[in-house]
Formats: C-alpha cells, structure tokens, sequence
C-alpha cells in the first residue's frame, strides 16, 4: 500500500481536501474575528449558497464563471435580513450568539426541508472529467475548486492589509471603542464584514453541494470542518484558517487512506484536544489570557 | 328544462349526501406512525407517513373500515422520534398513552423500535415495524406483539449474493464501506458471513454516516485489488457520493448495493458514473402496478417516490385485513388475525408470506419479494426477481 | 429563599409526587419523568457553569455513567442502587483525572475542548463494540428491582433522585461554598488573591458535576431498557446548555424552568408536524434576544420594576436598578 504512486495520489487528495475546508473555514472566522459570534448557522448559509447556484447556473443557466458569485452574493444579501433581525443583538456576546444562531439554524434548515424536500439533489457539473497526469488522477471539478480557493484566500488577505475598509475591520476588531473614537464608523464595518463572511460561506457552499450533494442537511459537515479548522488555526485568524484546512486536507487524507475512517477521525479529534490543552489559540491566533 | 335540470341537481345532491352519511355518522379509529422526521433520517419518515397515508386514504374513501358490526373511519396520528432510542420511546409513549392508540405502523431504525418495544410491549400495543437488528424479533417476549414487514438483510442477501456469484463469477474479492452506526454494524458482518461463504473475500471499512467524502477511503479500498464494491445499507446520498467518487478515481470494477434501495436518488446525485450501477428494488416502479401507484402518489406529493413507500403502505394495508378477519379491535385478535393473513394480496407486492423461524424463533418477519436492478442507458431496468427463501 | 418561596417548593414536590394520581396512566407522567431525568443533567451542569465554565461533553460523561451501570448490572451481576452508584463514581474519576488539565482554560477554549472531548467519548463508545455493544447497544436492560419497574414507580425513582440532585447542587451554592464558587466565577485573580484554591475549587464543582450526571446515564438505560450512543451526543449536550440558558445561568431555578420548558415544549409543537422545528428556532431566538438573562433575570426584572412602582424609588430598590444594570 505505501508505493510511490498511492502516496501521490494522497498528496493530491489532501491538496483538494485542503481547499475546500480552508474556503469552508473563512467565513466562520471572519464572523468570529470581527464580532465575536459564534455563527451556528454557518451551515444553514452554506446550504443557501448551494440551493442558490443550483438556480441560477443548474435552471437559469446563467453562465458558471458569473452564476457562483452571483449566487454567493444573492445569499449574503439575503442575509442582510437576518443580520438585522438576528445577528445584530448578539454581537460581542458570545453565549447567547451561540444559542440564538442555533434557533436560527433550525428555522432555516427546516424552512428549505418544506420548501424544497429532503431528497438529495445534484448541481450539474461545471467542468466533468479527469486529469491524468502521469498516472495521478484528479477531478476537474476538484482542480476548480483548488484554484478559487487559491483566488479567494489572496483576494481576502490583499482587502484585509491593502484597503482602508480592510483596516478599519482590522481596527474594529482590536478595539471596539477606539476604532469609534478614530472616526470609523462601526455599525457599516461591522455590516461589510457581515456580507463579506457570508459571501464567502455561500461561495464555499455552492461549490460543496456541487462536488458532493446538494440536501437541507449538507451545512452540518461544513459546520463541524469550520470549527475544527478555526481552533487549529485560531479563531479570527485567516492565516490560521488557511493553514488549519490545509492540516486538517493532509492529515484526513494521509490517515485515511492508510489507517482506515475511525483511526483518522481519533487521531484528528486527539490532536485537537492536545493543542486545545497545550496552545489553546490554536496554531496562528493570539493569546489573550487563555490560561489561568 | 330548468325544473328537469332543478329535480337532476336535487336528486344528485341528496344521493351524495345520503352515500356521504355513513362516512359523517362514522367512530373513528387511529393508528399510530412513528418516524424519524427530522435530521438526516426525514426521507424516511416521510415515506412512512405517506405509504400509511394512502391506505388510509384509500380505506376511508371506500366508506370506512368494516371491522365487525362497525364501520371505522381510520385517522392517522404520526410522531417524529429524531431517530433516537429516547424518541421512539417517547413517540410510543404519546401514542399510546395520550391518543390511546394501540396500533403502530414503524418506526424504521433500530434503536428506535427497540426504544418503542419498551412501552409498547408492556401495554400491549401491536407494531409493525422495520428496523435491522436482531433482537427485534429475536428476543425474550418472541416478538409477542411486533412484526417486521420490510426484508432486512438477512432476507435479501443470501438470494442476491448467489445470483452475483452465478452471473459474473470472475468476481473474487468484494470491498464494502459501511457505516458506524446500528444499520451498518448490523450488516456488514452478516453480509461478510454470506460473501464467505460463497467464496468470494471481503474487505470492509466504516465512516460516519454522512460525511460525504469517501476519495481517501477509496483509494485505499482501490489499493486492496476489489473487483466488487457493495454499498450495502448506505443511505442514499452516501451510495451515490461513492459511486461517483470511485468512478472520479479511476474504479473500473463492479459496484452494487445489496441494501437501501434508493436508485433513482443514487442516479440524481451520481449522473453519467451510475452507468452499470446493480441494486437491490424493493418495488418494480416500471411494471403496470408499479406505474399505477406512482400516479397515485403523484397526484398528493412531487419528487422521487422513496422505494420503501409501496411497502409502508403494504404494511397499513394487511393491519387493516387483519382488523377486518379478526372482527374486533382487541389486539391480541388482530395480532393472531395478521399472523394468519398468509395469501393474502393487498395488490402491490404480492401475497403475504411470513418466515424468519429459523433466524428468530418466530415467523414475524414478512418476506417480500426483491428485484435487481441495473441503470442502463441512463434508465433504471430490472433484471431478474428473487423471491427470499422462507425459513 | 423566603418562606413564601420555601412554602411554594414544597407545594410544587408534593404536586410532583401526586402526578401519577392525578394523571391516571397518561402522557403526563411519561413527560414527567423525563422532565425530571432532564433535570439531573441540567442542574449538575449548572453547577459547573457557576464556576464560569460550560461544558458541551456533559452528554458524554452521562454515556460513560450508563454502560458502566448497565455493565455492572447485566455483566457483574451487581445488584441495583450499587450499580448507579457505579455509574456515578466512574464518570466521576475520569474528570478527577483530566479535570486539572481541562479546566485551566479560559471560558471559550474550554468550549471548544470539552466539543471535543464529547466527540471522542461518543465515537469510543461507537467503537468499542465488545464492551458497549457498538452503534446498536445493549439490548434488554432489567428494570431496576421490582418496586420501580412500574410506570409510576419509575416516576418516583427518577422523581426522587432528580430531588436529591437538586439539593446536593443546592447545598453547594449556598453558604460559604456558595460564596466561593461565585467569587470564582466573578473574578478568579481576586479569589486567588483571597487565597481561594482557584482549579481545585473548579475540579470539585466538575467532578461533582460528572458524578450526578452519571446517575441520570443509568437511570435512562432502565427506563428505556435499552442504552445505545446515539443518546449521548453533542446535541443532547448542547440541550443541556440551552436549558441552562434559557433558564438563567446565575440562579439553580434556571436550569429547573429550563428542563421543563424544552422537554414540554416539543410535545407542544407537535401537532405542527412540519413547522414544528420552524418554530422551536424560532423561539429560541426570541428568548436570547428578549431575555438573554434567562427566564430567571427577566422574572427578576419583572419584580423589581413592579417593587419600583408600589414603593416608589426607596433605598432597597434603587440599589436593585442599580445591580440590575450591571
């Protein structure tokens, strides 16, 4: 089993795997970050994301390369609704975001189960086939996937240290008080990085249902990834998103693959809690008086 | 020509009354239906609640169930238990005990049925279930007051595994990925025991139901040299994310699934890689039954027909002939009267016969016949019918 | 706790202890015996909540106090109380053992760790097939002695120790104890200052905590006569929290209206078969918003505004606004 070639095919597989948790993972922090939320209803939005390309590219036809972002930015509008609804009351506190987002996720989830029925549905494919390069197979949906996680991720890290808007989330984030005393205005911050995180927890969203399936359940897995992800990499880190999703890739694939499902899910759980224990701010977050 | 048309209208009218009286003056009698409807079991449930749903709807539209000197008009009260022991308990509990029900159609998990057989026994309340463990009907009481009415894999797999070794025999090693929870734990080993023995290896893993990407694990099933892959008791979306996924890993073998059925979801999610896909069919959707209850069941809901439908609703349909044989409501009758209901056809799967003897000590497994099936050409066709042994 | 109050207690547990009368073999007493199992669960956590953590492995800990009771029973041959006793000292070492470990985390790592944990407790009991029997359980729990195996005799046991649970919890919040758990809780630099053993304090109350729990693990395999994992997962440690949430963190009473309010409601909503889990979202996000305090703060709030309006603005009562704010 361990031949050159199979080993290869594991590099590969975790590269994909990686891509989808690191965009999976990036909303999550950002909401985190920024506002301290714990968004249980991640999944909910993912799962939006998806039904929302499954119209526009899978019925509509609107052409793919402008149907994921239009679908992305459809839901993070819609979400507006929530965010003023919901989300507004609960910024900064963490407990009762938990609770209340979970009400939320259950509103949403049940929703689409009478809107759009339990059975699994698929979003047509937007690139079918393999590529074979020497031997080492990988699907072409999966290779996409690579690429605009590889955009998303530069894309978000230029507007978050290049831009004034990035900044004053940044300063936001710190210092609450003192990015209103320096004359930012907080509650369109705060809005802004709402839309942001959304968009892209739909954008990761419709292009999971498109590689796996599309049902009101498929958030739940996201959901369990984001977590996992963030508290390796820390919470409200990109960077730490980014090299948590590619940890988590690697290690599920490599494990996996040779060791078997459970070895995998043990081992993974187990180092979680190891450096939950011994670092709890997870690999790039920073410690804020973690420990006692 | 107006007074005609006043009389016709009049007479109609009052024949339509006096044809719809009966059914107003009728006592009602519920029946109970435990499934889960919510989390990832809701396709299920559903399917419970509208195969019973259609008997029941059929029933009181021929004017009620005519259970001794009575007529019934049958009202059917459904429960949610998330799936779990605690719910089909509590499910049970609610049925019984607050709508004082004393039939129950389901629930479908096992520790559902086993958490529902905890307060359903004790009170004496008939379930006709599913469910794939064994302690359901093998147990201390003899299953005094519950059946299983749809196949398990002991019923299924033995008669489907032989037709395998027969048609393709260059099969020598099949790989299975089943999952770890009670229907995979129950399965895998049976269906590694039948595989065995028909000489055939097996290699088997498990993952968490519904965690959708199986490319590690399938390169290292791929890595054990199968020419089989059985998908045994995989939910639908789970079979269909591993099919496409092995053919995305370059898999040329074999795939099928002893278990589920769920092929036209399995062709929805898998698209072109369903191609030669082999499945058990619990229901022959394309012959002319199959064809008539799906128009049926179409005129009420939209969306894929779950193949355990036809077989909830066979279910609902031989509690009422027992209802109806035994005269009474009292439940220890109706269980001697379902017991005996052996022939009879309630038009959709074929005549009851009940086994499980051998297996279980008692004959309270219903034995239905099975098809298998192929997607050809993007279609589902069906090959051949197997009828289990009855033992 | 005035006499009124006092008075009001014991009316509601005699209340309690009538229902299997009042209640003749009905859904009543199904829901309150789980109410009451509910609660063990509910309270215990409570108590490690007042301490200034929450922790989402509680379910797991009720699992381990289940098959260690159930095994000891159908495997030891031990006799009945002895083996809860069994389901309740088992979960109770393994959080002295890690306990120390744990609880040195901050409020929000400590979350996410005991997430984990919960996790890694259910898949070992998935996995352990030869031991707990796997994803299908042990089959045919013996109800516990022949005084409790009837409808109502289980309500009273279950009923019983849920009291006894409670008062165990209750003894621990008040007095001096009471006074150091708080002081923990509220500033942990300034105890430890105090020279208050700050972490021994917190494995205590968690060990405690774990303790009780396991009784409910055990109590539920008799009662159902069947124990599998899927009862022990992080949703239902999740529902525990909501209890305690939604009830009010700062008082025992949250935790008590808390189990009773998300076992019943369920039952409420279920003539809305579809919409059932609409609405129960729903209401759990109008409760954070519109008493984030829990149903405890805003009863609290409700006294204290209608005190304002009968004594006018005295001393007492603008001290309460004051502390109300806060």
């Amino acid at each position: 089993m361990f031949n050159a070639a199979t080993i290869w095919q594991v590099v590969v597989n975790g590269a994909s795997l990686s891509a989808i948790y690191v965009l999976v993972a990036l909303g999550f922090t950002l909401l985190f970050g920024i506002m301290r939320v714990v968004n249980f209803a991640h999944g909910a939005f993912a799962m939006l994301g998806g039904y929302a390309l499954y119209y526009f590219w899978g019925r509509f036809g609107v052409p793919y390369v402008i149907a994921v972002p239009l679908a992305a930015a459809f839901v993070a509008l819609v979400a507006l609704i929530a965010e003023g609804l919901v989300f507004r009351w609960f910024y900064q506190r963490m407990f009762e975001s938990m609770i209340a987002l979970l009400g939320l996720n259950l509103a949403l989830v049940y929703s689409a189960v009478m809107i759009w029925d339990v059975s699994e549905r698929s979003i047509p494919p937007a690139f079918s086939g393999l590529i074979e390069v020497g031997g080492l197979l990988l699907p072409k949906d999966r290779l996409m996937v690579i690429c605009i996680a590889v955009v998303v991720l530069v894309s978000f890290w230029v507007f978050m240290t290049r831009t004034r808007q990035g900044l004053a989330m940044r300063a936001t984030a710190q210092d609450l008080e003192i990015a209103e005393t320096q004359g930012i205005n907080t509650s369109v911050t705060y809005r802004i990085a709402f839309l942001i995180a959304i968009f892209m927890t739909a954008l990761a969203g419709a292009l999971y249902a498109q590689i796996y399936s599309l049902s009101p359940f498929m958030g739940d897995r996201p959901l369990m990834v984001a977590f996992v992800v963030v508290i390796l990499g820390g919470m409200g880190s990109i960077p730490g998103a980014a090299l948590g999703g590619v940890i988590l890739g690697f290690t599920e694939s490599f494990l996996a693959t040779f060791y078997g499902a459970s070895v995998s899910s043990f081992v993974s759980f187990g180092v979680v809690i190891a450096l939950l224990i011994v670092r709890p701010w997870g690999l790039l977050g920073t410690p804020d008086g973690a420990r006692a | 020509m107006t007074i005609q048309r006043l009389c016709v209208t009049a007479l109609v009218t009052a024949l339509a009354c006096f044809g719809a009286w009966p059914v107003l003056a009728l006592e009602e009698l519920k029946i109970g239906a435990i499934g889960p409807l919510s989390g990832g079991g809701t396709a299920w449930g559903l399917a419970i609640n509208r195969g019973t749903q259609m008997a029941v709807d059929e029933v009181n539209a021929a004017g009620g169930l005519k259970v001794g000197d009575k007529t019934y008009k049958i009202q059917l009260v459904m429960v949610d238990d998330a799936y779990t022991a605690t719910g089909g308990r509590t499910a049970a509990d609610r049925l019984i005990k607050l709508e004082k029900i004393r039939f129950i159609i389901g629930p479908i998990g096992s520790p559902s049925v086993l958490g529902a057989l905890s307060a359903t026994d004790p009170s004496k309340t008939l379930v006709l279930s599913n469910g794939f463990a064994m302690n359901i009907l093998k147990n201390e009481s003899r299953a005094a007051y519950n059946f299983r009415t749809i196949d398990t894999t002991n019923e299924f797999a033995p008669a489907m595994i032989e037709w395998m070794h027969r048609k393709h025999p260059q099969v020598k090693k099949v790989g299975m990925l089943g999952t770890n929870d009670a229907t995979g734990q129950a399965v895998l080993p049976m269906l590694t025991e039948i595989y065995k023995a028909t000489g055939i290896d097996v290699w088997t893993d498990s993952f968490d139901r519904g965690s959708q990407e199986f490319v590690p694990l399938i390169t290292r099933l791929m890595a054990q040299g199968v020419d089989l892959i059985d998908l045994n008791s995989n939910s639908p979306s789970d079979a269909g994310l591993i099919i496409k996924q092995a053919r995305q890993a370059g898999y040329k073998g074999l795939i099928w699934q002893v278990g589920g059925p769920a092929v036209p979801e399995i062709m929805e999610i898998a698209g072109p890689l369903a191609e030669g896909f082999m499945s058990l069919e619990m229901f022959d959707f394309s012959s002319p039954i199959g064809e008539k209850f799906a128009e049926k069941y179409h005129a009420q809901w939209p969306g894929v027909i779950n193949a355990q439908v036809p077989l909830w609703y066979n279910t609902t349909k031989i509690l009422f002939e027992a209802l109806r044989r035994a005269g009474s409501t009292d439940v220890e009758k109706v269980r001697d009267a379902v017991k005996a209901t052996e022939g009879y056809d309630a038009g959709v799967i074929g005549p009851v016969v009940w086994g499980g003897q051998a297996k279980y000590g008692v004959n309270h497994q219903l034995l239905v016949p099975v098809w298998i099936a192929e997607v050809k050409g993007g279609k589902e066709i069906i090959l051949e019918k197997i009828t289990p042994e009855k033992r | 706790m005035t006499l009124v109050m006092r008075i009001a207690g014991a009316c509601l547990v005699v209340l309690a202890a009538a229902l299997p009368f009042i209640d003749k073999d009905g859904f009543g007493v199904t829901v309150g015996t789980i109410i009451a199992l509910n609660m063990i669960g509910a309270t215990s956590l409570h108590l490690i909540i007042r301490t200034g953590h929450v922790s989402l492995a509680h379910a797991g800990f009720m699992g381990i106090g289940g098959y260690v009771a159930t095994l000891t029973l159908m495997r030891l041959g031990w006799p009945f109380p002895l083996n809860l006793l069994a389901g309740a000292i088992a979960p109770a070492c393994l959080s002295l053992l890690i306990g120390p470990l744990l609880l040195r985390l901050q409020g929000k790592y400590f979350v996410l760790v005991t997430f984990m944990l919960g996790e890694i407790l259910r898949l070992a009991f998935l996995q352990w097939s030869s031991l707990t029997g796997g994803a299908n359980g042990i089959f045919g729990v013996p109800a516990p002695g022949p005084m409790f195996s009837s409808q109502a005799g289980f309500y009273w046991l279950a009923l019983g120790s849920s009291l006894l649970c409670i008062a165990i919890v209750a003894r621990m919040l008040t007095g001096n104890m009471g006074r150091i758990i708080d002081s923990v809780r509220d500033s942990e630099r300034l105890a430890q200052c105090a020279g208050i053993p700050v972490l021994q304090v917190k494995v205590a109350a968690f060990v405690l905590a774990t303790g009780l729990v396991g009784i409910q693990g055990g109590l539920t395999a008799h009662y159902l006569q069947y124990i599998d994992p899927g009862a022990f997962t992080s949703v239902q440690s999740l529902s525990f929290v909501v209890m305690n949430v939604i009830g009010g963190m700062r008082s025992l009473f949250g935790p008590i209206i808390g189990a009773t309010f998300m076992t019943i409601l369920p039952e409420l909503l279920r003539g809305y078969v579809e919409m059932q889990h609409v609405i129960f979202g729903l209401i759990l996000i109008a409760v954070m918003a519109a008493m984030p305090g829990g149903v405890v703060d805003a009863v609290n709030r409700a006294r204290q505004f209608l005190s304002r309006r009968t004594r006018g603005g005295n001393l007492d009562s603008n001290l309460a606004r004051v502390e109300a704010r806060q």
